[in-house]
């Protein structure tokens, strides 16, 4: 109602194979020209540290919306139409369940053992009782979800969240996060049943259905709007809901009392500020090992990484002019009928 | 006799001050309360009252609970000294326009939902956060943290912060890029259409 929530970022599982080759590239070069877009970012005095490739992010932004405009969208309201209510919700039960096996890996490696033994009675009991996940029994007996997976893992291990990153198809993430999703998609049995990632992946858009609708009417700027609910929301899932209020309050104080607004954004400030302490002494360079980018591969990379950013705005003015030429066409053939 | 008179007297005082008094007692708990509450029935009259009607009781309640006005100076960031007084007032109005409108807009019925306060913390600097929860029946709650600022002897509210997502981060972020990318003019075009398809629905 209030705040979008993002069913995760996990689409069609098929294509996620495909285009995770090209994640990574963009990853690469992402760490190579940091620099000279920090440098040229602030010379325009629009400093922001979290989203280094804007431009690049944008053209994948109207890429990704589209894609969605014209080709999810329509294939998710479409299953809703044809879909009966309870069984839309058991194929997410479903899906839900199947991430469960990920959530109490998770639980553990970051070393929450009671939240890990309350997931592993969630996922046996839906599993069994449930009947293979479609229904959420556990919840019903008190055993509430988590959202847990391995880039919140790394987050509290001291990764850095690293550059804000907006994926083809998989939508927002960063360079921590996108490099994690290996670890989610290796520990999710849907990943070995092939055509299941179509399936959630329609699943997880009409889910999404809601938190779209409320940034498209709310955002005054989609993009950067979605941004920020983006990594806010990311930030609390790692912190896991504990009140980090203060950290705006502080900010908020400076520009309400001081009258000066600093252009560091609330979560610029917060960046640095890492679950463990020492994390904020590691340099965002150790995101780049866990990656292992070659550094030799500077220039290469970052002419790829402009002409895949104009490729990708070239599809999305494609898409305009298919669903001008689809309008025509059945405006065309409304006329027919009317004749 | 002078007891009487004393009492009378007393009373009197009372009675005069009693505006006063009651303006410095009300807490920021209490202030969030009485929002909420507000809320609440306009949702539950939400369908008969159409946007218009929740838009009208809604103007009164968001506007004695929140300092808009400041809150459309932060939003804007350090633009905001830029801006000519003009402009100024008249993003302040657009602002609470929209502000009010989103409320109408997004609580137009009622679902059974509630809210309940959980604790009140201090912070830095005189504010006070007031965090409570929202319950959706057959849903997950939502976490309502409000963080509150005195102006003039009352708490208002100045950012609502729902499952730790900042409603004036999100904002500010949405609204600096706006004003730095298309300009003044353009911010106000885009709060206008806003404001109107908020009023369509």
């Amino acid at each position: 109602m209030y705040n979008p929530s993002y069913q995760g970022n996990s689409q069609a599982s098929l294509l996620w194979a495909v285009l995770f080759s090209s994640a990574l590239s963009v990853t690469g070069c992402a760490t190579t020209d940091q620099h000279p877009a920090d440098a040229t970012r602030a010379s325009k005095g629009k400093a922001d540290a979290a989203d280094p490739y804007e431009g690049f992010n944008r053209s994948m932004y109207g890429f990704n919306m589209g894609l969605d405009k014209h080709l999810l969208k329509p294939i998710a309201n479409g299953y809703k139409t044809v879909t009966p209510n309870f069984m839309q919700t058991g194929v997410s039960n479903f899906f839900t369940n199947l991430k469960g096996i990920n959530v109490v890996l998770n639980d553990f490696l970051q070393g929450k053992f009671e939240q890990g033994a309350s997931d592993t009675g969630r996922f046996l009991t839906n599993s069994t009782v449930g009947l293979l996940g479609l229904f959420d029994v556990a919840s019903d007996l008190g055993l509430q979800g988590n959202v847990e997976d391995f880039g919140q893992t790394l987050a509290v291990w001291g990764v850095d969240q690293g550059p804000y990153l907006v994926l083809p198809v998989l939508g927002p993430t960063t360079v921590r996060d996108g490099a994690a999703i290996v670890v989610d998609k290796a520990a999710n049995p849907g990943t070995y049943v092939p055509g299941t990632g179509i399936v959630e992946g329609i699943n997880d858009r009409a889910n999404a259905e809601g938190a779209l609708n409320f940034i498209d009417e709310a955002a005054l700027d989609p993009y950067v709007f979605t941004r920020e609910s983006f990594l806010q929301y990311r930030k609390n899932l790692i912190n896991d809901g504990k009140s980090n209020s203060t950290d705006y309050d502080l900010d908020i104080d400076a520009d309400v009392d001081v009258g000066e607004i600093s252009s560091a954004k609330p979560k610029e400030s917060n960046a640095t500020q890492k679950p463990k302490a020492d994390a904020a002494k590691k340099q965002p360079g150790h995101v780049q090992n866990a990656i292992e980018v070659t550094p030799g591969s500077a220039k290469p990379n970052s002419a790829t990484f402009d002409s895949m950013s104009k490729s990708f705005d070239n599809a999305a003015l494609e898409f305009e002019k298919a669903s001008d030429k689809m309008d025509l066409f059945s405006k065309k053939k409304r006329q027919r009928k009317h004749r | 006799m002078f007891k009487k008179l004393y009492f009378s007297l007393s009373l009197l005082l009372l009675v005069c001050l009693s505006p006063l008094a009651v303006a410095e007692e009300v807490s920021a708990r209490q202030v969030v309360d009485e929002f909420q509450n507000q809320l609440l029935s306009v949702m539950k009259a939400g369908k008969e009252l159409g946007f218009q009607g929740r838009y009208d009781k809604l103007d009164v309640a968001v506007k004695k609970s929140h300092d808009l006005p400041k809150i459309a100076r932060i939003v804007v960031g350090k633009q905001w000294e830029e801006l000519t007084t003009e402009q100024q007032n008249k993003l302040e109005s657009v602002f609470s326009k929209l502000s009010v409108s989103a409320y109408a807009h997004n609580f137009k019925d009622y679902s059974g939902e509630s809210f309940t306060f959980a604790s009140e913390e201090e912070t830095g600097r005189g504010g006070v956060v007031i965090h409570t929860n929202l319950h959706i029946p057959g849903e997950k709650d939502v976490k309502f943290d409000y963080m509150m600022k005195k102006k003039d002897d009352s708490w208002q509210i100045i950012n609502i912060i729902a499952d730790g997502v900042s409603d004036l981060a999100l904002k500010r972020s949405d609204y600096t890029s706006v004003l730095s990318r298309d300009g003044f003019d353009a911010l106000i075009v885009k709060i206008t259409e806003k404001i109107e398809s908020y009023a369509k629905q």
